[in-house]
C-alpha cells in the first residue's frame, strides 16, 4: 500500500519531480531551462530544489560549459521511487472513491 | 496525510501534463531546428530543380553544403554551448550520431552505384526514401515518435510522387509533400511544444 509523500505533494515540487522523471534515468536538465519550462522564478525554483535535494530526491551539479557556469539537476533513484510511490497513492485514492 | 479525491485527481493531471510538456519541450529544442533547416533545403532544392533544371547539380550542391554547415553549427550549439539536458553517455551518443550520417550516405551511394537507377527521378526518390529511413531509425533510437511518423509519411509521399504524379510535376510535388512536412513539423514543434 503506497502512501502520499508530503515533500512531493506540494504542487511546485510535484511538477519539478514530474519534469525530472520525464527524462531518461541518467539525464540532467539545465536549471534555466527547467525554470522557463515550469514558469517559475529563480528564487522559487531554487528553494524547492533545495528541499528536494535535502530529501535525497534530486542531485544538483554545478559545472562549466564553454567557460560559463551552469547548474544541472537530475532525479535520483530514490526520487524516482518516491514520485512513483506518490502517484500510486494518488491512484489508490481515486480507485477507492470509485472514480 | 490525507487529501480529497479532487485534489488527488488534480495532482495526477498535473503530473501527466508536466511529463508530456517536458518531453515535448525537449523534443522541440533538439529536433525543430534540424527539421526547419532541412525543410528549407528540400523546398528550395525541389522548387529550384523544377524551374531551373539545367542548374540542378549546382542547386543541390550549394543547398546541401549550406544545410550540412547549418547542421554542424546547431549540433555544436546544442551539445557544447547551450545544452538544455545532458547525459552520462552523451559524448558516446554524439560520436555515434556524427558517424551515422557520413556512413549512411556512403552506403546510400554504394547502393545507388549497384542498382543504377534509370532516371533522375528514380535516383532522387531513392535518396529521399533512404534519408526518411534514417529519420525512422533515429526516431526509434531516440524514442521520438514524431520522427518515425514524419519519416514514414514523407516516404509515402515520395512513393506517391514516383508512381502517381506525372514526371514533369515530380519536383513540385516533392517541394510540397516532401520538404513541406519537414518545414511545417519543424515550425510547429518549435512554436507549439516550447
Amino acid at each position: 500500500m503506497s502512501e502520499l509523500n508530503g515533500v512531493i505533494h506540494q504542487p511546485v515540487r510535484l511538477r519539478i519531480m514530474a519534469s525530472l522523471v520525464a527524462l531518461d534515468k541518467d539525464e540532467q536538465v539545465d536549471f534555466t531551462y527547467l525554470r522557463r519550462l515550469l514558469k517559475l522564478t529563480d528564487g522559487n525554483l531554487g528553494a524547492h530544489l533545495a528541499r528536494l535535494e535535502a530529501a535525497g530526491y534530486i542531485k544538483i551539479e554545478k559545472t562549466f560549459v564553454a567557460r560559463k557556469p551552469r547548474t544541472y539537476v537530475r532525479a535520483t533513484g530514490k526520487g524516482h521511487d518516491a514520485l512513483h510511490g506518490h502517484i500510486a497513492a494518488l491512484e489508490q485514492i481515486l480507485r477507492g472513491s470509485g472514480k | 496525510m490525507s487529501i480529497s479525491n479532487e485534489n488527488a485527481a488534480e495532482s495526477l493531471a498535473a503530473v501527466e501534463d508536466t511529463i508530456s510538456r517536458t518531453r515535448k519541450a525537449i523534443a522541440s529544442t533538439y529536433e525543430s531546428p534540424f527539421l526547419i533547416v532541412w525543410g528549407v533545403v528540400w523546398v528550395s532544392g525541389f522548387l529550384g530543380t523544377h524551374f531551373f533544371l539545367q542548374w540542378v547539380n549546382w542547386i543541390w550542391g550549394f543547398l546541401c553544403t549550406v544545410g550540412a554547415a547549418a547542421t554542424a553549427v546547431i549540433c555544436w550549439r546544442q551539445f557544447r554551448v547551450w545544452a538544455p539536458t545532458k547525459t552520462a553517455g552523451e559524448r558516446r551518443m554524439g560520436l555515434r550520431t556524427s558517424l551515422f550520417w557520413p556512413l549512411f550516405f556512403l552506403y546510400a551511394f554504394v547502393w545507388l552505384s549497384i542498382m543504377e537507377p534509370h532516371s533522375g527521378i528514380q535516383m532522387n526518390a531513392f535518396l529521399c526514401t533512404a534519408v526518411m529511413f534514417a529519420y525512422v531509425v533515429i526516431g526509434l533510437w531516440f524514442d521520438s515518435w514524431i520522427m518515425v511518423f514524419l519519416g514514414l509519411g514523407v516516404t509515402a509521399s515520395t512513393l506517391a510522387g514516383l508512381y502517381l504524379i506525372p514526371p514533369a510535376y515530380y519536383c513540385l510535388w516533392m517541394a510540397l509533400a516532401g520538404g513541406g512536412p519537414l518545414l511545417v513539423t519543424g515550425l510547429y514543434i518549435g512554436l507549439r511544444w516550447k
